[in-house]
C-alpha cells in the first residue's frame, strides 16, 4: 500500500459571521487549549517534515563531498540546476517517468472504474470478489515486484512459457531485459498493484449516486449507456479527479517496482525521476544534484497539490451551495 | 446488445447485455489479479530443480513444504535470519499503529470538532504531505537519524513511519468523529461531564471502528514499506522483511521457489489482517469519500 490511499474529500462546515469579524489573535488566544490536541502531530510532523524540505531547498545550491561532511560544501548557487536540466539523460527520464505515469494512471483508472460499476450491483459472491480484487492493493510493493520478476523470467517464467503455448510466440520472451518491452512490462506491474485503489474510490462514489435519479431516468426511457452519461458519470465527476490525481501523484513517486525489477535497466529504459534520484544520491553520492532533483520534482508534486486541493475544496462548494 | 435481450424473452430486464459484459469484464480481471498470486503459490510448493524447468511444471509433480520448513526452522541460517526479519517487522509494524492512534486520535478529534484558527490550513497541510515523494525526504531525514543517533536503530523507522502514516490515520478518524453526532457530548456535559471525560467515555467507544480501520492501515503501510527501511539499515539483524528478504536471496538468486514462499509468508499477516477486518477497512474509506 503506497501514498495513494488517503482520497481526501472532506467537507469544512462554513464559518460563521461572527467568526470571521474577531481579531485573529484573540480567537487564536481563546481557543489555545484547542491546539494542545494537535500538538503532539504537529510536532512530529514540523521536525520530519518541514525540516527535511528547507534542508533539500539549502543542499541543493551546494556542491557536496561523497562523504557528505557538510563541512564541506561550497555554495555554487544554481549551478545544479542548470547540470540537471542541460544533461541529455533527464530529458529521456523525463520523458520515461511521463509514460510511466500517463499509462499507469490511465489503466489503473479504466479498471478501477469497470470493477467500480461491475460490482456495483448485488449477486452472491460480490464481497469475495471485490476482496480478491483488493488484495494487491494490500500486499507490498515489494512481493509484488518478486512475483512478476519471476512471472517474467526470460526462461521459466510463466507468461512467456504460455505465450509459447498459446501460439503467441516461438521462444519465451525477454520482457524486463529487453529496451522496448521493459517498461510496459513494468507498468503492467504497476497497474496490478493499483487498479484497486481506484476500484474502491469509485465503488464509495457511486453510493452517491441517488437511486431515484437513476430510475426517473429509465422511466423517461434512457438506456443503460444514457443513464451511466447523464446520470452515473456527473456524480463520480469530483471522486474520479481526486483519484485521477492521487494516481498520478503515487505514479510520478514510484520507486519500489522499478528499483526492484530492473534497478532502472537495461541501459536506462526504465528509469523513471524517483529511480534517478536515489541513484545519484545513495549510488553517486552526488547529494547536491539530488537535492536540486528533489526540488524540481517538489515543484511539480506541489503544482498536481494545487489542482489536488482545488478539487477537494470545490467539492465543498458545490455541496455548501446545493 | 439488445440483440441478446431478444434472445432471453423471460429475461425481466432489458440491460443484460450489459450484465453480461461486466461479468465477463470481472472475469478477466480476477484472472489478471489472481494468477500471479496462484504462480507464487505453486513456485513456492516446487524443489529449487522442478523449478528450473522448461516448458514449466504447471503443477509441480513432487510438491514440497520443504521451502517453508525451511523458513520456519530456527535452527538453520535462513530460518534464523527469515524469524529475526519477521519478528522485526512485526515490532516496528505495531510499534508504529499504537504511537499512531496515541497521536492522530487527539488530532483528528480537533480537527473534527473545534473551529481554532487555521484549523482548515493545517488540514491541507496534513494532506499535502502525502504529496511528496519518500526520496525527498530521504537524504535529510538520513542526515537527521545520524544527528540523532538512530541510524539502524528500530527508532528511525518508527518515527519516520509515525509521520507518514498520520495523515491518513488523521483523515480517516476525522471521517469518524464528524458522523458521531456532537449532541451525544453536549448531553453528557450538561450531565456534569468534562469535555476530557465527555471525550474519553462517550466518543472514544463509538469511534472504535474508526480506530481498528486506521490501524489496519497504519499496521500494513508500516509492514510494507521498503525505501526507508533499505537506507536506514544496514545492519542484518535489524533489517525488516521487505528489505531483509532481498538481502537473503541476492546472493543465490537462482533460489525461486525460496523466494516465493518467503514472499508468501511476508504477504500472509496484512492479507489476512485485511481480509478479517476488511468491513472497517472499506467502511473508512467510504465514510471519508461519501460524506455529505
Amino acid at each position: 500500500m503506497s501514498g495513494v490511499t488517503e482520497g481526501a474529500i472532506f467537507t469544512d462546515r462554513p464559518r460563521t459571521g461572527a467568526d470571521k469579524r474577531a481579531g485573529l489573535l484573540s480567537r487564536m488566544w481563546k481557543q489555545r487549549a484547542d491546539y494542545l490536541y494537535v500538538l503532539p502531530a504537529l510536532i512530529v510532523m514540523m521536525v520530519v517534515i518541514a525540516y527535511p524540505i528547507y534542508y533539500t531547498i539549502d543542499l541543493s545550491l551546494f556542491r557536496t563531498p561523497a562523504s557528505l561532511q557538510l563541512r564541506d560544501k561550497i555554495f555554487i548557487g544554481l549551478d545544479n540546476y542548470t547540470t540537471i536540466l542541460s544533461s541529455a539523460s533527464f530529458w529521456k527520464v523525463t520523458w520515461q517517468t511521463l509514460i510511466w505515469t500517463f499509462f499507469s494512471t490511465l489503466f489503473a483508472f479504466l479498471l478501477g472504474l469497470g470493477a467500480a460499476l461491475a460490482l456495483h450491483r448485488e449477486f452472491v459472491g460480490r464481497g469475495l470478489l471485490r476482496a480478491l480484487l483488493l488484495i494487491p492493493w494490500v500486499v507490498s510493493a515489494v512481493a509484488a515486484s518478486y512475483v512478476w520478476k519471476w512471472l517474467y523470467h526470460s526462461d521459466f517464467g510463466a507468461i512467456g512459457a504460455m505465450m509459447v503455448q498459446l501460439g503467441l510466440a516461438d521462444q519465451p520472451i525477454n520482457f524486463v531485459d529487453n529496451i522496448n518491452t521493459a517498461l510496459p512490462s513494468l507498468i503492467v506491474v504497476n497497474i496490478w498493484k493499483e487498479f484497486s485503489f481506484a476500484m474502491i474510490m469509485l465503488m464509495a462514489g457511486l453510493q452517491t449516486v441517488p437511486e431515484q435519479l437513476l430510475r426517473a431516468a429509465k422511466v423517461d426511457g434512457a438506456n443503460a449507456w444514457q443513464r451511466f452519461w447523464h446520470v452515473t458519470f456527473p456524480h463520480l465527476a469530483g471522486v474520479s479527479t481526486v483519484t485521477i490525481l492521487l494516481l498520478m501523484v503515487a505514479n510520478f513517486n514510484s520507486f519500489i517496482i522499478p528499483w526492484i525489477m530492473t534497478g532502472g535497466g537495461p541501459a536506462g529504459s526504465t528509469d523513471i525521476w524517483i529511480t534517478q534520484i536515489y541513484q545519484l544520491a545513495f549510488g553517486r553520492q552526488r547529494w547536491g544534484v539530488a537535492a536540486a532533483y528533489s526540488v524540481l520534482l517538489f515543484l511539480i508534486m506541489m503544482t498536481l497539490g494545487y489542482f489536488y486541493v482545488r478539487a477537494l475544496t470545490q467539492g465543498d462548494k458545490e455541496r455548501a451551495g446545493a | 446488445m439488445t440483440i441478446a435481450t431478444a434472445d432471453h424473452p423471460v429475461s425481466r430486464r432489458p440491460i443484460d447485455g450489459w450484465r453480461w459484459a461486466g461479468r465477463i469484464f470481472l472475469t478477466l480481471l480476477l484472472i489478471f489479479t489472481v494468477m500471479p498470486m496462484i504462480w507464487m503459490l505453486i513456485t513456492s510448493l516446487k524443489t529449487g530443480f522442478a523449478a528450473m524447468q522448461y516448458p514449466p511444471q504447471w503443477w509441480p509433480t513432487e510438491p514440497t513444504l520443504g521451502n517453508y520448513t525451511r523458513l520456519l526452522d530456527p535452527t538453520n541460517s535462513v530460518g534464523q535470519e527469515f524469524l529475526r526479519y519477521f519478528w522485526n517487522s512485526l515490532w516496528v509494524s505495531t510499534l508504529t499503529t499504537i504511537l499512531a492512534i496515541v497521536v492522530a486520535v487527539p488530532a483528528a478529534y480537533a480537527f473534527s470538532r473545534f473551529r481554532f484558527p487555521g484549523r482548515t490550513v493545517l488540514f491541507f497541510a496534513v494532506l499535502l504531505r502525502n504529496m511528496f515523494p519518500a526520496v525527498i525526504f530521504l537524504v535529510p531525514l538520513f542526515i537527521l537519524m545520524r544527528w540523532l543517533g538512530l541510524v539502524n536503530t528500530h527508532g528511525s523507522l518508527v518515527l519516520t513511519y509515525l509521520t507518514f502514516g498520520l495523515p491518513l490515520a488523521i483523515w480517516l478518524l476525522k471521517g469518524f468523529y464528524d458522523n458521531i453526532p456532537i449532541q451525544l457530548e453536549q448531553a453528557a456535559r450538561i450531565d456534569g461531564a468534562t469535555r476530557l471525560q465527555a471525550f474519553l467515555f462517550i466518543v472514544m467507544p463509538l469511534s472504535t471502528p474508526g480506530i481498528i480501520a486506521t490501524a489496519i492501515y497504519s499496521f500494513i503501510g508500516a509492514w510494507n514499506e521498503y525505501i526507508y527501511a533499505y537506507t536506514f539499515l544496514t545492519r542484518h539483524d535489524q533489517m525488516t522483511l521487505p528489505v531483509g528478504i532481498q538481502r537473503f536471496f541476492s546472493e543465490n538468486a537462482t533460489d525461486w521457489p525460496g523466494l516465493m514462499a518467503a514472499t508468501f509468508m511476508m504477504s500472509v499477516p496484512v492479507v489476512v489482517l485485511f481480509l478479517v477486518l476488511q468491513k472497517y477497512f472499506v467502511r473508512a474509506l467510504t465514510e471519508g469519500a461519501v460524506k455529505h
